[in-house]
């Protein structure tokens, strides 16, 4: 968190202070404090159109959601629905707190712990050499064996994690309401 | 040194606002986390709640007698009461197919029911879609639908469909095994010795599927088929393949196993692109109109089925079997 201090400190020396777009003349050391909340804020947005969209795709069908997580072989089958179940829901709710922007540096941290056991999961299937999607995007169970993309899967979700990572560094975005309550503001005066 | 207390006072004044502005910060902070988490909460928890309350699949066992089964030319099985004019809805699975095995069960009872009242002609159109995944999966799906196909001479293939999609192995298990498949025919009241007798060969065809001829395919196609036009193949144009390429597949000639990967091909063929394209199992279609998510509800399915017009079945009953093939023309004939 030491980059996110730094950030902080010297942001609070920027012009940028009032919000509203009042960085002039843009320097070198002026330049990120005024583009970073706009980044967070685009990566708020990716963030929660991904998990809204697969927690909506598997929400629609709770059962192939269940049978995406069977597929690990990993769970009972009285945890495999709890988790085909509530999974969805979570990423939806992670969703809505990632656009309205709530709590962004948590959210965020949990976004990307939340990616890590993706991808530990589709590790462990991969070592085991279960043919399986990922059942990221609501359809998921066994496959033919040509037909797995572990390592593509694998490195999409360490971009969502990167995402999730940029907002717990650097939570403070535009248009959230952390900025309403106060919070991150890096605007605020020191003094 | 009055200046220099005042000084100090001023300084600690200082330091207690910025005390107090970094607690009202935190305060606000804990407050966002406290919403969020509530959120969570709130989304998760209630979520839970509606899905637990609107868990639909279970649909009661169906009791009722069930609509007469006809044994197609190719494999499949027709269920629907004769002569009657209904949508056709074809079921194409994989024994070893999970998604399957949850179709069945969600709507499973919506089938019979539907081709009970008339409302549906059911075709059922087994397929294997991971014939080529090796042992165990591989072997399970072929074992499981020859022994299906095998159920069907003795017109009891649903029943026996029921039974396999209820006992359904692992992807990483071995299963479907002999004894069981023959245990199984007995218990929907099979009781010919033939049957098992069919049971155990085709396991023969299976294992040398599975151990000899695939492997050896395989391997040749990857050494002699360029890259891009192998994976466009299907696994029966790797059949065709190794045909002219000394790869020889007549130990499959006769067998239950040759029909169901026929019929695998056939339905690629069938349903090769687009909308409708067939890209795996389960697909369920309503006359040739593929389903989306219906598939899986216990309402939606039966409403889309009820929706549609009436269809025609594109085989035709095996000859030999007595049944006739349900006609365009309306019936009369009574509920069986």
């Amino acid at each position: 968190m030491s980059t996110g201090t730094e950030e902080n400190a010297r942001s609070g020396s920027a012009e940028d202070t009032r919000g509203d777009g009042q960085s002039t003349s843009p320097t070198a050391d002026s330049r990120w404090p005024a583009v970073q909340p706009w980044l967070s804020l685009a990566a708020r947005l990716g963030l929660a159109g991904v998990l809204g969209y697969a927690g909506y795709t598997k929400l629609v069908v709770p059962a192939l959601s269940v049978e995406s997580v069977a597929a690990y072989e990993l769970f009972s089958d009285g945890v495999n629905q709890f988790i085909g179940y509530t999974l969805p829901l979570f990423e939806i709710a992670l969703a809505l707190l990632l656009l309205t922007g709530l709590a962004t540096r948590v959210t965020g941290a949990v976004s990307a712990l939340l990616m890590a056991v993706f991808i530990a999961g589709i590790a462990s299937a991969w070592a085991r050499g279960l043919s399986i999607d990922c059942g990221c995007f609501g359809t998921g169970g066994a496959v033919d064996p040509d037909e797995t993309a572990y390592g593509l899967d694998i490195a999409r979700d360490l971009g969502f994690m990167a995402l999730g990572l940029f907002l717990a560094v650097w939570p403070r975005s535009r248009f959230s309401l952390d900025r309403v309550l106060g919070l991150y503001p890096g605007s605020e005066r020191q003094r | 040194m009055s200046k220099e207390s005042r000084r100090a006072n001023r300084e600690r004044l200082r330091q207690e606002r910025i005390k107090e502005q970094k607690r009202a910060k935190r305060n606000r902070l804990l407050a966002a986390i406290g919403a969020a988490v509530a959120v969570v909460a709130l989304v998760v928890g209630g979520g839970y709640l509606i899905m637990q309350a609107s868990n639909g699949t279970s649909a009661e066992e169906y009791q009722g007698d069930l609509a007469p089964q006809t044994l197609q030319e190719d494999g499949s099985v027709v269920m629907a009461r004769e002569g009657v004019q209904a949508p056709v809805v074809e079921v194409y699975a994989d024994y070893q197919c999970s998604h399957c095995a949850r179709f069945e069960k969600i709507n499973g009872t919506n089938l019979k029911e539907l081709a009970a009242n008339g409302e549906a002609i059911v075709h059922f159109r087994p397929v294997s879609i991971f014939a080529d995944a090796g042992a165990p999966a591989g072997a399970n799906s072929l074992r499981g639908a020859a022994a299906a196909r095998a159920a069907a001479d003795y017109g009891k293939f649903v029943e026996y469909n029921d039974i396999l999609f209820d006992n359904q192995p692992g992807g990483n298990q071995e299963g479907y095994a002999v004894e069981d498949l023959v245990a199984w025919g007995e218990e929907v009241g099979i009781t010919d010795p033939a049957f098992a007798e069919r049971v155990r060969s085709e396991n023969e065809v299976v294992e040398e599927f599975v151990e000899n001829y695939y492997p050896e395919l395989s391997t040749k196609a990857r050494a002699e088929i360029p890259e891009d036009r192998l994976r466009t193949m299907r696994l029966g144009d790797l059949i065709d393949w190794g045909e002219d390429n000394g790869v020889d597949s007549s130990f499959m000639d006769g067998s239950y196993v040759r029909q169901v990967l026929d019929a695998t091909a056939a339905v690629n063929a069938k349903y090769p692109e687009g909308r409708n394209a067939f890209g795996g199992t389960p697909s369920v279609y309503i006359n040739g109109e593929l389903l989306g998510n219906e598939t899986y509800s216990a309402t939606d399915f039966p409403e889309a089925v009820r929706a549609a017009s009436p269809g025609t079945v594109d085989t035709r009953p095996a000859a030999g079997d007595g049944s006739a093939e349900p006609s365009a023309s309306p019936s009369a004939s009574p509920p069986v």
